[in-house]
């Protein structure tokens, strides 16, 4: 039996050392304790995801198509997600706008532009709570608008209410109020769509004018700003009489809604539960976020909109899934004998699928960022294009990353069975 | 102290059932410490086979198998992978990662050892390249070097971990007859110099020389001693 040196002869001391217990002498002496500084205890993720890495950028095509793999179903899912939402902000961009503390609904009323009608007798009711300053019925009405330019027509929606009073405000309707006690007057809705004519151009060029509303002629004293949603492409605000003048047919003694402000430092819950105990069962007492939410679940739930767009989202997250399964599959597949090298020389399964699961990973943050920037810019673009309020937010980027996260994790998972054909025994 | 490797009545069939066929009989073999065995015979005689047993790439059948103390009979996967771990192993192709650099090939060895860190990994595999002469290819990657100059990156990595034993599969096979023999006798040097034993199927009578002892098989049994002599240097 050979002699074996246990320890290094000097002239031999730059060589590796030879650790004796490895050969598995029970009688060798202890190693040298390794260097503490060695040895992190994320090792075994880093090391990993440093090696799927190094595999993927050395192959730069591949790497480029699964990261475009990614990037489309991010960019797709981003659009899915950004339409419907503009949809439904746009669908409650009417109600959104409608500036009051208490709101007074019918409770059969499903969504605003078909409303069930509330007696206006309920205004002046609430107006016997201490802490209710003005309440002032609203109405809701379609017209026909005649384009000042073209002289096409299309429906707008028109809302008539107390403008005077203070009670309901729209964004730009402060300095109008003046001007729209005059009979015939109008503000119209800046962000309504460009059918209607460049009013905003118009009124800048030649002052107040007159167009078509329904059978009147009547003059736009000024800008408000609403934005179109569902039910209508454009709007205009008018006072409660001039409102009354294009809707001849309307009773006065119905409305659709009635809009409340409480007096300075009232409670607003406080006035709300008490003007439930006060008022009929004919009426919904709710706050303007209540309302706004009401209107919003009403596109959601009683329209396919929503599956629509969850629909889609889900396709771009199945077909990015298959693209970076097949990318990580035939990565694997190309690199069976490497995978097998590595098993016989050690590496436990659990070491390569962390590997696999890495890359995985690596590609959803490589295609997800891209995505999120080209998906900014489209939001912008489309938004422009098509007036629907697109915009990206914090919380939507982070749960689009959740989502594509998961399905690169899932390719991974899926892609990860190919390693048990690299056997290690097969080496030889 | 025990012996590197040491096999007793181990057999072992491929297929189950009818089709079960039978490669190795009632093989016995050691290897003692800082042992160079070669091991030789004709192709289909079961010496890869013998191999991945030793190298707990296979699960043993029946018989009983000690390879640096760890027995090998029952073994569960784990204890098999870190067994692994302890073995160099030299392939009949290099086997490097082709998107890692010869110095990258040569630490993925000694990541294994989570008590390393990168700076002396990488330093450690650059010692080993320069051990196999190849310092000056640290940064190339397997693809720039010639057939010979991969092998010895794969030697350097076999002994970057420093196993307790070498396996190495004809070694030389996709080798030119002069890299070939250059490649072995560097594996033996290197091995000799940490007292490593070394086993190693070869067919290449060219360097029979470099053993301590010669292991012919035939069949999937291993001859008696007698009719294998160690081949005395050229
Ligand atoms: N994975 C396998 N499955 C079935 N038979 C195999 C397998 N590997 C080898 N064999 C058979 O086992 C016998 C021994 O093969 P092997 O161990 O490779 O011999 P050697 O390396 O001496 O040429 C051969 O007849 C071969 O065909
Ligand atoms: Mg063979």
């Amino acid at each position: 039996m050979n002699a074996i040196p246990r320890t290094a002869p000097a002239a031999e001391a730059r060589l590796l050392p030879w650790a004796p217990e490895l050969t598995g002498d029970a009688a060798a002496p202890a190693p040298p304790p390794p260097p503490s500084r060695g040895g992190s205890p994320l090792a075994g993720l880093w090391l990993p995801l440093r090696l799927a890495w190094r595999q993927l950028r050395a192959e730069r095509a591949r790497l480029a198509s699964a990261i475009a793999g990614v990037l489309f179903a991010c960019v797709l899912v981003f659009m899915q997600l950004g339409f419907r939402s503009a949809l439904f902000d746009s669908a409650t961009a009417l109600l959104a706008a409608m500036r009051a503390d208490i709101f007074l609904m019918h409770p059969l009323t499903t969504v605003s532009f078909k409303p069930e009608m509330l007696p206006r007798i309920r205004a002046s009711q609430a107006m016997a709570l201490p802490e209710v300053q003005a309440a002032v019925p609203v109405y809701l009405a379609q017209a026909t608008w005649r384009n000042p330019e073209s002289g096409t027509r299309r429906a707008v929606q028109l809302v008539g209410f107390d403008t005077e009073s203070g009670v309901m405000d729209f964004p730009g309707l402060a300095p109008l109020v003046e001007t729209l006690k005059r009979p015939d007057t109008i503000a119209f809705d800046r962000r309504s769509r460009p059918e209607f004519g460049d009013v905003t151009r118009l009124l800048a060029e030649r002052g107040p004018f007159e167009v078509q509303v329904g059978n009147r002629q009547m003059e736009i004293a000024g800008l408000v700003e609403i934005g179109p949603s569902f039910g209508a492409d454009g709007n205009i605000v008018m006072s409660e009489v001039n409102f009354r003048r294009v809707v001849k047919e309307r009773l006065p003694s119905q409305v659709d809604l009635v809009a409340i402000k409480l007096r300075p430092g009232a409670d607003r819950e406080a006035a709300m539960a008490r003007l439930r105990a006060l008022l009929p069962a004919d009426v919904m007492v709710m706050s303007q976020p209540e309302l706004v939410a009401h209107e919003r679940n009403y596109w959601e739930t009683a329209t396919p909109i929503g599956f629509i767009f969850a629909f889609g989202s889900l396709m771009g997250l199945v077909v990015g899934m298959v693209i970076v399964y097949q990318i990580l599959f035939s990565d694997i597949a190309s690199h069976l004998r490497e995978y097998a090298t590595l098993k016989a020389i050690g590496y436990s399964n659990g070491f390569l699928r962390r590997a696999v699961l890495s890359a995985a990973l690596i590609l959803a943050v490589f295609g997800f960022l891209p995505g999120l920037a080209l998906s900014t810019l489209l939001y912008d673009v489309v938004g422009k294009g098509t007036f629907l309020p697109l915009e990206m937010d914090l919380s939507r980027a982070l749960s689009v990353f959740a989502m594509i996260f998961t399905m690169c994790g899932v390719a991974g998972l899926l892609a990860m069975r190919k390693l048990r054909d690299a056997n290690p025994a097969d080496m030889f | 102290m025990t012996t590197p490797v040491a096999l007793r009545d181990v057999t072992y069939a491929y297929g189950t059932g009818d089709l079960a066929r039978p490669v190795l009989r009632d093989v016995d073999l050691s290897v003692a410490p800082g042992e160079v065995v070669l091991l030789t015979g004709p192709s289909g005689s079961g010496k890869t086979t013998l191999l991945t047993l030793i190298g707990a790439l296979r699960a043993l059948q029946t018989g009983s198998a000690t390879v640096l103390g760890q027995e090998l009979a029952g073994a569960t996967e784990r204890q098999r992978t870190a067994l692994r771990r302890r073995i160099g192993f030299i392939f009949q192709q290099h086997n490097l990662l082709g998107f890692l650099t010869a110095r990258q090939n040569v630490a993925m060895a000694l990541e294994l050892d989570p008590a390393t860190n990168e700076r002396d990994r990488l330093a450690r595999a650059g010692e080993m390249l320069a051990a196999v002469g190849l310092a000056e290819k640290c940064e190339s990657r397997p693809d720039q070097l010639s057939g010979g100059q991969r092998q010895r990156v794969a030697v350097a990595r076999a002994l970057a971990g420093q196993p307790g034993l070498i396996l190495a599969d004809e070694p030389t096979a996709a080798l030119d007859k002069q890299s070939g023999g250059d490649v072995v006798r560097l594996l033996r040097d290197l091995a000799r110099r940490r007292g490593v034993p070394i086993l190693m199927v070869t067919h290449d009578p060219r360097i029979l020389d470099i053993a301590d002892r010669i292991v012919a098989m035939e069949d999937g049994r291993i001859l008696p001693a007698t009719e294998a002599e160690p081949a005395s240097a050229p």
